[in-house]
């Protein structure tokens, strides 16, 4: 251990070649990594072959794995009978927002808690964390009182009220900016930097990583989110997918190939933003700024 | 700046401090600080949700020591969590370890992994409840072909159903924790695992003196999480089991909405979650002065 | 910070205590009504209310809010909370209503009670102390859905009216036999997963049963009968009904099982579902449900079932004058004419007596005396007695049901946990 501290005060440039896992390692993490995925696809593969069955033929004993004669209407059918397109303007819409305002406010609030001191500063944190653990639907009347006094039940606004100053973002960001060493902040102090300066700087091109991996998590916590729409909004026309698709369920619940074709949409967007925006939080970024 | 007085110091880094908080903590004291807050006020009453609350003192907490249910929820709950908290940690750590590698292919593992999160919900229940039928499910038919003559019941079993539930709770939530997992792995400057190379350290050895300890704020950060996304568990049970069979699988925050929604025993409901809230402190608390102790 | 702290706990607490104030801007003039509903664009019963009431009130106007079918009361709970709820909202099941009624979110409607005929069915259920709080329009009964076709497959002579559970249970594995030996994979019967399905029956056909006794001794016969069905192959067990999602329209409508005991509600999505393909065409009639003894048995009794009536209730934070108007609208929900213009969609309207023959003209239904019989000649009891114990037993009754018949506990060994349970946890309060 204190070798490495060493390294870390004296950056001398050490060479060593990129580690290479050898290649018998490599095929055995491959072949591990190929029949641990096939357990986690599989209900995935079965929803969307479901959606590509008639209603009839979705649930069948024993589990009918393929579907042989693939229906492919499904997924116009279901653009015809739902109002997938309000659903889904609303929904992308709400996440944007979210997304924006939880990741900026909740990394803001972080570098207070993280790299300032000032007195209450842990108890307001402990205040944070607490609140993560008290379960919603015990909280959730005297809140939505709250919000009707507020006038933004119905709205879109309510659930951007609701989920976009949760405690999560604060504690996720707090936790990471506390490996960025402080000696950085006090060296650009001296430099004059003010804390705002600071924080644009230094911390925010530093947790790119981080600040990508929150935005994903809320992101998707945002789009999958069912209970707070249900509360909030009522107008079928600020509808988000889950709401929408669930409502639909309760209209066609015979209908089980369309409800599967529906969810595979919904989850769709999904899975393209994570494919895009995954190397964001592995390809670090975070190791250039130490070595000032 | 070194010339400062320090009161002037502490005064001016409050008003610093406050003004980075400002914008969240608004948000935050006004839709969720106070809300929570006037529980600790409800559980102390009898309240039908619609109006004037009975201030009844300590009664709903004398009820909760003589209610069964409660008890029993509370006992699946920790049930639940013992398993699911140190199993999920463990997966969710492990995959990041394993994905945090610029190898072929790894993007697509990674998406891979996150997939049961952004799974609906419905979906996953309608699946696992069916992977898991006694009479007819595929994980069945293999034990069966394997030589288990009397396979589990799986959620309908008295036995196996909260099994059942902790193995679809940590599939689950796997791909998310592992996300956290490997935000915090690029924070680990490559430098010192460089230097632990030169030093001779084999894996094993690396990951003990470099990853873990660099991972520590973030393994602070994920163990909270889980322990109380754990201890509030919810939804994967409502879906697959809802709470059955009889009470196998109850669990505290079902037994909150239960008491509140279904039986409009909105202030019996508030007292039960403080004491999910308390335990769910209490164990935060030690987390952080375990975490404490360690980073000194 | 304390301080400030709890300073806005008092004022919010002082703000969330006061509701509403009623709107009592206009004293004449047209009104508009609010009322709750689910799911309207297959659930037509709401409209067809509301348009035929503005027909006979041309100056009420009764607009729809739309709510979550599966959600409904937790919505409603949250609305009537935070005072935004509609004028009129629908009392879904008789679980919940006394959570409105007690909470104080219902208008006496005794004086609209008092002038219904006494056709009306399920008005007793919505008195608490003399007082009648809300008036229904819909009343459904648990009748036997059977498939006339499987049935002669099978060679097994139809149901007359005149079983009793043993005949049932005979009828049922005979049935299975019969089919097996013919190809056939359907079973003999069918029984959906609710607790209700052998409970509703139980509470109903039980001389001196009732929930808040708190003795459960009642339920045994109906959970032997079940049981011995799961066991002897006759009906699909619990536990594979639970975990492969089946349900009761895909299990009767795809012919997967002979006969089912299900509510009236039935009829018209069986037909709709019939006429749009997503069940298979064939020939069906209903029956008596399966009584506990002969005496309640035969065209010249009035069998024994059950099933809670769907009515409506007043939001008494509205103004006095809508409240009238309200009221008006209550009494045409359970009139003979909305209940003529309800059986014309397939809803079975509160008061039954005329309607009949619409019911059984519309396409598809059956047309033999058997089922008319049924359809109106019936003894129907609530399956939620109204009091303020009826939601934590029909709880602990219902972790009770999936653990008889997921097989985990013995009938006794579970009757006894749950009487005590509801003792210590329930009644002793």
């Amino acid at each position: 251990m204190t070798t490495l501290l060493a390294v870390k005060e004296d950056p001398v440039k050490i060479d060593v070649p990129v580690r290479r896992p050898s290649r018998a390692w490599r095929v055995l993490g491959y072949l591990a990594l190929g029949v641990a995925s096939v357990g986690v696809l599989l209900p995935f593969y079965w929803m969307v072959m479901s959606s590509l069955k008639t209603n009839n033929e979705v649930f069948t004993v024993p589990v009918q794995w393929i579907a042989t004669d693939p229906v492919w209407s499904n997924y116009a059918e279901i653009w015809r009978k739902s109002d997938m397109t309000t659903w889904l303007g609303n929904t992308v819409f709400l996440a944007a927002v979210v997304t924006f305002l939880q990741v900026l406010t909740g990394s803001f609030a972080a570098y207070g808690f993280a790299k300032i001191r000032f007195p209450g500063r842990d108890v307001l944190f402990l205040a944070y964390i607490g609140t993560l653990a008290v379960p919603w639907a015990s909280y959730m009347v005297p809140q939505f009182v709250m919000m009707t006094k507020l006038q933004l039940t119905d709205t879109l606004w309510s659930i951007v009220a609701l989920q976009a100053f949760g405690a999560l973002g604060v504690f996720m960001m707090k936790q990471f900016y506390e490996t960025i060493p402080d000696e950085l902040l006090d060296a650009a102090r001296i430099d004059g930097m003010n804390e705002y300066g600071i924080y644009r700087r230094i911390m925010l091109p530093l947790s790119v990583p981080a600040l990508a991996s929150l935005a994903l998590i809320t992101l998707v916590t945002t789009w999958n989110d069912y209970l707070g729409p249900l509360l909030y909004l009522r107008s079928p026309d600020l509808w988000t997918i889950q709401i929408g698709l669930k409502s639909f369920i309760g209209q066609y619940n015979a209908e089980y190939a369309l409800i599967m074709t529906g969810s595979v949409l919904s989850v769709l967007p999904v899975v393209v933003i994570f494919l895009a925006g995954q190397r964001y939080f592995v390809e670090g970024v975070a190791t250039t700024g130490l070595k000032g | 700046m070194t010339t400062m007085p320090v009161r002037r110091r502490r005064w001016r880094n409050t008003a610093v401090g406050w003004s980075f908080l400002l914008p969240n903590f608004a948000g935050f004291v006004i839709l969720t600080l106070v809300p929570v807050g006037l529980l600790f006020y409800y559980a102390f009453t009898e309240w039908d949700v619609f109006g004037g609350a009975t201030w009844t003192g300590l009664d709903n907490f004398r009820q909760m020591a003589r209610d069964t249910s409660f008890w029993t929820a509370l006992t699946n709950t920790f049930y639940y969590s013992v398993f699911h908290i140190p199993l999920t940690l463990g997966v969710s750590l492990a995959l990041a370890l394993l994905l945090n590698k610029k190898l072929r292919g790894v993007a697509f593992f990674r998406t891979v992994a996150f997939f049961p999160y952004i799974t609906s919900i419905v979906a996953i229940a309608q699946i696992w409840n069916m992977l898991l039928s006694p009479g007819f499910g595929p994980v069945n038919e293999v034990l069966r072909w394997i030589g288990v003559d009397n396979p589990p019941g799986w959620t309908t079993s008295a036995d196996w159903s909260m099994p059942a539930v902790i193995l679809v709770g940590t599939w689950r939530d796997m791909g998310y924790y592992m996300l956290l997992f490997l935000a915090g792995l690029q924070t680990i400057p490559a430098q010192l695992h460089e230097a632990a190379l030169v030093d001779g350290a084999n894996p094993w050895q690396r990951f003990l003196a470099v990853t873990l300890p660099g991972l520590r704020p973030t393994t602070f950060f994920v163990t909270v999480l889980i322990t109380i996304n754990s201890f509030k568990v919810f939804d994967v049970i409502l879906v697959m089991t809802d709470g059955g069979p009889g009470q196998s699988t109850l669990v505290l925050s079902q037994y909150i909405f239960q008491k509140g929604f279904e039986e409009n025993q909105f202030g019996y409901a508030s007292a039960v979650s403080i004491v999910l809230f308390a335990i769910c402190f209490l164990v935060t608390i030690i987390q952080f002065v375990v975490n404490k102790r360690r980073s000194e | 910070m304390k301080r400030s702290l709890a300073a806005l706990t008092a004022l919010l607490l002082a703000v969330s205590g006061c509701s509403g104030d009623p709107d009592d801007s206009e004293e004449s003039g047209p009104i508009t009504l609010t009322l709750a509903g689910w799911s309207l664009a297959t659930t037509p019963e709401f409209k067809t209310l509301a348009d035929g009431f503005k027909t006979s009130h041309p100056d009420i106007t009764v607009e729809l809010k739309e709510y979550d079918a599966a959600n409904y009361d937790t919505q409603m709970i949250a609305d009537l909370a935070a005072g935004k709820a509609p004028d009129v909202y629908v009392q879904k099941n008789l679980k919940n209503f006394y959570t409105y009624q007690n909470g104080k979110q219902l208008v006496d409607v005794s004086d609209v009670a008092g002038k219904l005929g006494p056709k009306v069915g399920g008005l007793s259920f919505y008195q608490v102390e003399g007082k009648t709080y809300a008036i229904p329009y819909r009343q459904d009964s648990w009748v036997l859905y059977y498939n006339k076709a499987l049935f002669d497959k099978a060679g097994v002579k139809h149901p007359d009216g005149s079983w009793t559970w043993a005949e049932y249970a005979a009828a049922a594995k005979q049935l299975t036999t019969g089919l097996k030996a013919k190809g056939d994979k359907a079973l003999g019967a069918y029984q959906h997963t609710w607790q209700s399905t052998s409970q509703g029956f139980a509470l109903a056909q039980t001389a001196g049963a009732s929930l808040e006794s708190g003795n459960f001794a009642y339920l045994k016969p109906y959970y032997e009968t079940a049981l011995d069905l799961q066991t002897a192959g006759a009906q699909v067990s619990l536990g594979d009904a639970t975990t492969n999602s089946l349900t009761y329209q895909a299990q009767f409508g795809k012919q997967q099982a002979a006969m089912m005991t299900m509510g009236t509600w039935y009829i018209a999505t069986l037909l709709n579902q019939q006429a749009k393909g997503d069940a298979d065409t064939f020939e069906w009639g209903i029956a008596p449900a399966p009584q506990q003894t002969k005496a309640t048995t035969g065209t010249s009794a009035t069998p024994v079932t059950w099933a809670d009536p769907t009515g409506l209730g007043i939001n008494p934070k509205i103004s006095e004058r809508k409240i009238a108007a309200a009221k008006e609208f209550l009494a045409y929900a359970a009139s003979a004419d909305a209940a003529k213009s309800l059986a014309g969609i397939g809803v079975t309207p509160a008061d039954n007596s005329s309607v009949a023959d619409t019911i059984f003209s519309l396409k598809g239904a059956p047309s033999d005396d058997l089922s008319k019989f049924t359809f109106a000649t019936h003894d129907t009891k609530p399956e939620n007695p109204v009091s303020k114990y009826t939601a934590p037993l029909q709880n602990i009754l219902k972790d009770l049901h999936t653990e008889i018949l997921s097989g985990a506990t013995p009938i006794d060994a579970a009757i006894t946990k749950a009487q005590d349970r509801a003792k210590n946890e329930v009644l002793s309060k």
